[in-house]
C-alpha cells in the first residue's frame, strides 16, 4: 500500500475512525520505523538524564554505593543542614559570585566591543585574518591553553618572568599567589571566548539595514555617531538574550578551568561550589553531601534564569520565552 | 553632496570625509587596525613561542634567548617525546573516542530529529516533551557520575562515547534542519515504496551533509578536547586519553609513569621543550585543518542561535 504523508494525517483526524484505541494500533503500526528510530535517543536520554534525576534521592540518604538508595540510612535534612555548617561554604560562595560578578562586567562586553571594532574595517582580508586569528584559541582545550599560560607565567622559566627579572621587576609566581587567580581566570576566559562570542554580534551587526546608515550619512552622522545610535541599538536584541543567558549563569563558573588552574595555596581566592563539590563529591566520597549542593546550586540557578527573563520581558522586552 | 561621493562613503573603504586623496585610511581607522593587529598578536603568540620553544636547543631555552623563532634548531623533544609507548597510545585512544563518539552523536541525534521532523508522527509530542525537560532540570554531577558507576560503565570507552551523544539542544538543531528539506522529497520515495529508514538514509541524511559537517566538527573538538569525563572516570592508564597524559605533564608536572618519567626524575634534561613539545603535538592536527574547518565553526554557532 502506498503510504503517503497527506493519507497519514487523514487517517490520524478522520471522523471515519471511530474506534480510538483501533486508531492506536494503527497509527503505531504505520509510524513502526520512525519508533523504531527513537528508541536509541529515548533510552540514551532515559539512562543519562532522568537516571541521575531519579538519583537525586541520595541527598536525603547516607549514601553507600554497595547498598543503592533504599538500603542506605535515610536521614531526611541532615545534609542540607550541615551545608549550612560547613566552615568553607562561605569562601565557596563568595568567590563563585565574584568570578561570576567579574566575568560579567570584564567577559561579557568584550566580544561585543571587538564585534564593533571588526565592523568598522572594510578591508576583507584583514577582517578575515583577525576573525581566524580570535576564534582560534576557543578550540584549544582547556588543558592545553592553561598549560601555556602555566609555561609562559612559571616563575623559574616562564618569559614573562624574565621580562619581568630584566626590568628590575621582582619575580610573581603567578599560579601560586592568591591575589592573581581572578585576573588569571577573567583574562584567560577573555583571550579564549572573546573571537568566537563575536560571531553572533558580527550577524547581528550585518543584519542591519544600509540604508540606515545611508540617511544618517545623509544627515551628516559621522563614525562615532553612527555606531553610538545606529550599530549599538541594532544589536541590543541580542545582547539583551545573551545578557539573560549571562545573568543566570552568574554561578556556572568554568569549574573544570578552576580545577586545571588551582591549587592549595590558591584555594582562598580559587575555590568555587563546582570545584567543592567535585572534591568532597568525587575526591572524598562524600557522595550525599556533594549531590545536596549541586541540587541547591541548580535551585538558585534555576530561580535566576527565571528572575533574569522575567527583568528582561519588563525592561527591554525581549525574554527568552 | 554629490551621489558618486555618496556611494563611495557608505560603500567605499573607510571614511571620505576627508577630501584627500592620498589619506584613504582616517587616523580613526589606523586606531581600530593598530587594536585589532594587537588582539590578534596577542591570540598568536602563545602558539608561536610554545612551537620555537619545541624546536629550539635546551640551552638556548634555559637562558630565555627564544622569544619569536627557534634558536639552535633541534628536534630532540619531539624524538623522547614520541618515543614513548604510553604517549603514542594515548594518542590513538583519542583518536578511536573522538571518531566513534562522534559517529553515534550523528547517528543518534539524526535517528531521534527525523522522526521529529514529521508531522503525523504519533510519539512526537511526547519525544519533544521527553527530551525538552532534560533542557531545565538535570541531576547534577554526584546523581550522574552513581548512575554512571551503577551501570558498570567506569573504566570503559562508553562512557565516553555513549552518555553525550544525544542531546536536547541539538536534536532541536538537527529537527529544524531537516524541517526545511522539501516535503516533496520525502513524498515521492514514499510513494517508490521506500520506508522511513531508507528514506532517512538515502534521501534526508544525504541533502544534510553541511549540518553533518558542522555538529561532527563540534563533536570531534569536544570529544578531542575533553579531560573530564576521563579524569573521573577511566582509572586505567592504558585507556587514558591524550588530554589526561598532558594535565599531568603540563599542570601536575609528573610525568606520571612515562618513560620521560625517568628523564625528569634524573634531571638529565630540563622538560621544558619536551612541554612545548607536547602542546604542539596535541594541538596540531587541530592546527592543520583549522583553516579549512573555521567556516563551519562560525556556521555552526549561528545555526545553534537563530533556532534558539
Amino acid at each position: 500500500m502506498i503510504n503517503l504523508p497527506s493519507e497519514r494525517i487523514e487517517l490520524s483526524y478522520t471522523k471515519k475512525i471511530v474506534n480510538y484505541k483501533y486508531a492506536a494500533i494503527k497509527a503505531i503500526k504505520r509510524d513502526k520505523y520512525l519508533i523504531l528510530m527513537s528508541i536509541p535517543g529515548l533510552l540514551i536520554t532515559f539512562l543519562f538524564k532522568y537516571l541521575p534525576i531519579y538519583g537525586l534521592l541520595m541527598v536525603f540518604t547516607r549514601y553507600n554505593p554497595a547498598k543503592g538508595i533504599w538500603g542506605s540510612e535515610w536521614v531526611g535534612f541532615y545534609y542540607f543542614e550541615s551545608i549550612f555548617k560547613d566552615p568553607y561554604i562561605i569562601r565557596c560562595v563568595k568567590n563563585t559570585l565574584l568570578l561570576g560578578i567579574y566575568s560579567l562586567v570584564w567577559s561579557f562586553p568584550a566580544p561585543i566591543v571587538l564585534a564593533l571594532l571588526l565592523n568598522e574595517v572594510k578591508t576583507i582580508w584583514f577582517k578575515k585574518m583577525v576573525q581566524t586569528l580570535t576564534y582560534l584559541p576557543h578550540f584549544i582545550s582547556a588543558v592545553i591553553f592553561i598549560g601555556f599560560l602555566r609555561q609562559i607565567l612559571s616563575p623559574s622559566t616562564g618569559l614573562i618572568n624574565f621580562l619581568l627579572s630584566q626590568m628590575g621587576i621582582d619575580k610573581i609566581n603567578f599560579f601560586g599567589r592568591q591575589e592573581w587567580f581572578r585576573t588569571l581566570y577573567i583574562g584567560s576566559g577573555i583571550l579564549q571566548g572573546v573571537g568566537f562570542g563575536a560571531i553572533i554580534y558580527l550577524a547581528a551587526l550585518s543584519n542591519i539595514d544600509v540604508s540606515i546608515y545611508e540617511a544618517a550619512i545623509i544627515d551628516g552622522a559621522n563614525r562615532w555617531q553612527r555606531i553610538i545610535y545606529i550599530n549599538i541599538p541594532g544589536i541590543m536584541p541580542t545582547v539583551s538574550i545573551l545578557l539573560i543567558f549571562a545573568l543566570a549563569g552568574i554561578l556556572g563558573n568554568d569549574s573544570l578551568k578552576i580545577l586545571l588552574m588551582y591549587s592549595p595555596q590558591t584555594y582562598e581566592t580559587a575555590d568555587v561550589l563546582g570545584t567543592y563539590i567535585y572534591r568532597m563529591g568525587i575526591e572524598n566520597n562524600n557522595f550525599s553531601f556533594g549531590a545536596a549542593l549541586g541540587l541547591m546550586l541548580s535551585i538558585v540557578s534555576f530561580i535566576l534564569i527565571v528572575v533574569s527573563n522575567y527583568a528582561s520581558k519588563k525592561i527591554s522586552e525581549t525574554s527568552l520565552w | 553632496m554629490p551621489a558618486k561621493k555618496l556611494v563611495k562613503q557608505v560603500y567605499g573603504k573607510g571614511d571620505y570625509m576627508n577630501t584627500n586623496k592620498l589619506k584613504k585610511i582616517g587616523s580613526a581607522d589606523l586606531i581600530i587596525y593598530f587594536i585589532l593587529l594587537l588582539i590578534s598578536f596577542i591570540m598568536l603568540y602563545p602558539v608561536l613561542y610554545m612551537f620555537s620553544v619545541s624546536l629550539s636547543d635546551i640551552n638556548a631555552v634555559v637562558r630565555n634567548e627564544v622569544k619569536f623563532y627557534p634558536v639552535g634548531f633541534s628536534l630532540e623533544a619531539y624524538r623522547m617525546f614520541l618515543k614513548d609507548a604510553r604517549i603514542l597510545k594515548s594518542y590513538y585512544n583519542t583518536i578511536v573516542y573522538s571518531i566513534l563518539g562522534t559517529f553515534f552523536s550523528l547517528s543518534f541525534t539524526s535517528l531521534m530529529a527525523y522522526p521529529l521532523s514529521i508531522r503525523s508522527f504519533c510519539m512526537k509530542k511526547f519525544n519533544t516533551v521527553f527530551l525538552t525537560i532534560t533542557m531545565f532540570i538535570g541531576g547534577g554531577l554526584i546523581p550522574y557520575y552513581m548512575t554512571i558507576r551503577n551501570l558498570g560503565m567506569v573504566d570503559t570507552i562508553w562512557v565516553i562515547v555513549i552518555p553525550g551523544s544525544v542531546g536536547a539542544w541539538n536534536v532541536i538543531i538537527y529537527k529544524t534542519f531537516f524541517l526545511g528539506i522539501p516535503d516533496s522529497l520525502r513524498e515521492s520515495a514514499y510513494i517508490d515504496g521506500a520506508n522511513d529508514i531508507l528514506i532517512l538514509f538515502r534521501i534526508i541524511l544525504p541533502v544534510s551533509k553541511a549540518l553533518l559537517a558542522t555538529m561532527g566538527l563540534f563533536s570531534i573538538v569536544g570529544i578531542w578536547n575533553d579531560f573530564f569525563t576521563a579524569l573521573i572516570f577511566i582509572n586505567t592508564n592504558s585507556k587514558q586519553p591524550l588530554q589526561i597524559l598532558l594535565r599531568s605533564i603540563l599542570i601536575l608536572n609528573t610525568f606520571s609513569n612515562t618513560e620521560l618519567d625517568k628523564i625528569n626524575k634524573a634531571k638529565e634534561v630540563n622538560t621544558q621543550t619536551v612541554k612545548a613539545a607536547a602542546i604542539v603535538v596535541a594541538v596540531l592536527p587541530l592546527m592543520i585543518i583549522y583553516p579549512f574547518l573555521q567556516k563551519y565553526f562560525a556556521k555552526g554557532i549561528l545555526i545553534g542561535s537563530i533556532k534558539g
